[in-house]
């Protein structure tokens, strides 16, 4: 008998735990999607049925777009913007200090009250055509969540807004990472920022930048509160998210076994995002 | 003179940018602030004055609403936090200690049996669980909640407790052991202590997503924790600004006051796992 081996008991709390309400739901959900069930009466094994009828189905079709649109936006300028943010703000002074913790406040806070306040600024009648009208612009007021596009680009917004300071304080701790030594070398050879920006920050940061990425993609992917509080959907079915449609079909319509089918293909989807992004990454990893 | 114009413009453009930002954060949070103490009518008629003299009608709306009672719904998420961050330590702390104190085949596919719960979209087990719960008799409610946000916790919190279990030296234990102590005593009265760092940062990672999660209590049978408290109260097309932005008051201030006095350690365990994985 070795000593210093823990045993499996320590462990068997959590394993419980996970597979009574993770692991099994999970199993549970891959048998249902292959049936037809409807929440009450018999479960009919229908095969593939569930997963080919992905593809016919229009308006899970809006919702997937919706959902690879709203990701890749906020993807790119979260990305973009809390590099540059977390650039502008790797400083000690007081001041820089309080705007970092001010910036994050959102990230804090129920994706639920903040979808609220943002619908209130949106409204018809909300902060924004008032302001409008008080200013006498009242030819621009308009209803910005009605249509599609309007409402995608809202969502969007406050998705930003949520998690923009999450993303900076990611890459603020990248940065933090980078060996100073490098930038006064540089500084030496008289290297113009640009060439520093590419050559040493970039490469350097290639951790962080991976991580942002991949939270990115997966809470993308995953994305209902704020759709649900701002537009429930709506107009009609088109500014839907994946997760909202799979809710939909499986709560509102009772069809647990094609809403389990979505389920498991989004399950799938992410996690052979999450293995590209991981590839995609190690090819470029800097020591 | 131009030399000194060359090096101050960048930072007068930088520190225009970061008030910018922070106006863009700061707007609808002060909208809340004002409006939370305005009568009704100027709530969407001046939504940016400041509310002199304050007025609490859309609080006394909240607290007068029996239906929709705040602090029910502060009492429900209360009580999943107080259940679910203990337990989840308790459990996962433990756990953790297996993982990476033991090389064995099973305990390096539990590793990955717990780290691929991380790209698990949560939506897939509530069907399941609802099927379950109802076959067996199990009711909706805070003890089905506490047991699933329980489970939910499983992957992150081993995640982090096994990496920094992992820069404990091996030798404490074993000097443990040479005393005679039992596995079980060394762990709580010799790892753990050890492990502070890790459990705040946990407490934090996983009290925040109780706290906020949405979908869980809307799914499982609509408790009204604070999220789906608020939610249920306003509902999907209410268009009563002074109510709303009165239970927005509620819903963000306690965190945020809890935010501003624990801002480090909040950053640190909201980005910690994922700086450190």
């Amino acid at each position: 008998m070795k000593h210093s081996k823990a045993s499996v008991a320590f462990a068997i709390p959590s394993i419980i735990v996970y597979s009574v309400l993770l692991a099994v739901p999970i199993l549970i959900a891959l048998l249902l999607s292959f049936t037809s069930w409807n929440g009450i009466g018999e479960i009919k094994y229908i095969g593939f049925n569930n997963f080919l009828r992905i593809f016919k189905d229009k308006s899970l079709g809006i919702a997937i777009e919706n959902t690879v649109l709203v990701t890749v936006v906020q993807l790119i300028i979260c990305n973009v913007l809390g590099l540059f943010m977390a650039m502008l703000v790797n400083r000690t002074d007081r001041l820089t200090s309080i705007l970092r913790t001010f910036y994050f406040i959102p990230y804090v806070l129920s994706s639920v009250a903040i979808a609220f306040v943002w619908k209130a600024i949106f409204a018809y009648n909300g902060v924004i055509n008032t302001i409008l009208k008080t200013v006498g612009l009242e030819k621009w007021i308009t209803a910005f969540t009605s249509n599609r596009k309007g409402a995608l680009i809202c969502i969007i917004i406050v998705g930003i807004w949520n998690t923009l300071g999450y993303y900076m304080m990611i890459y603020l701790a990248a940065l933090q990472s980078v060996p100073q030594e490098l930038y006064e070398a540089a500084k030496v050879d008289g290297v113009n920022n640009w060439t520093k920006f590419w050559h040493i920050t970039l490469p350097l940061i290639t951790s962080g930048t991976m991580i942002s990425v991949l939270m990115g993609l997966i809470n993308g992917l995953k994305a209902y509160d704020i759709v649900k509080v701002m537009t429930d959907g709506g107009p009609g079915n088109s500014t839907e998210t994946i997760v909202y449609s799979i809710v939909r079909y499986g709560f509102s319509n009772n069809m647990m076994g094609y809403a389990s089918a979505l389920a498991v293909a989004l399950f799938l989807a992410i996690a052979v995002f999450t293995l590209i992004v991981l590839r995609f990454f190690r090819n470029k990893e800097v020591y | 003179m131009l030399f000194r114009a060359k090096k101050c413009l960048p930072k007068i453009v930088r520190m225009i940018f970061l008030l910018l930002l922070a106006l863009f954060f700061f707007v609808p949070l002060f909208l809340i602030l004002v409006n939370s103490f305005k009568p009704g009518d100027k709530v969407m008629t001046s939504p940016l004055s400041l509310p002199i003299p304050p007025v609490f009608d859309s609080i006394k709306s909240v607290l007068q609403n029996k239906s929709n009672n705040v602090f029910y719904m502060y009492k429900n998420s209360l009580t999943l936090l107080v259940f679910v961050v203990p337990l989840s330590i308790v459990c996962n702390s433990m756990a953790s200690f297996y993982l990476a104190r033991n090389n064995s085949k099973m305990s390096k596919f539990m590793r990955f049996y717990f780290l691929a719960g991380l790209m698990v979209p949560y939506v897939i087990v509530y069907i399941p669980i609802a099927l379950v719960a109802r076959n067996l008799h199990i009711p909706f409610g805070i003890p089905l909640l506490i047991a699933i946000f329980l489970a939910a916790t499983v992957p992150f919190t081993t995640f982090m407790y096994t990496n920094f279990i992992k820069t404990v030296p091996v030798e404490l234990e074993e000097a443990a052991s040479i005393d005679g102590a039992g596995k079980f005593y060394t762990f709580w009265k010799i790892i753990f202590p050890l492990l502070k760092p890790c459990t705040a940062t946990v407490i934090i990672f996983n009290g925040l997503g109780v706290w906020n999660d949405f979908m869980t209590p809307l799914l499982m049978g609509q408790v009204k924790t604070i999220t789906v408290g608020i939610y249920s109260a306003i509902g999907p097309y209410s268009a009563d600004w002074s109510m709303i932005f009165g239970y927005l008051l509620f819903a963000v201030v306690p965190v945020i006051i809890i935010y501003l006095f624990l801002q480090k350690q909040f950053i640190a365990g909201l980005t910690v796992g994922a700086t450190k994985g």
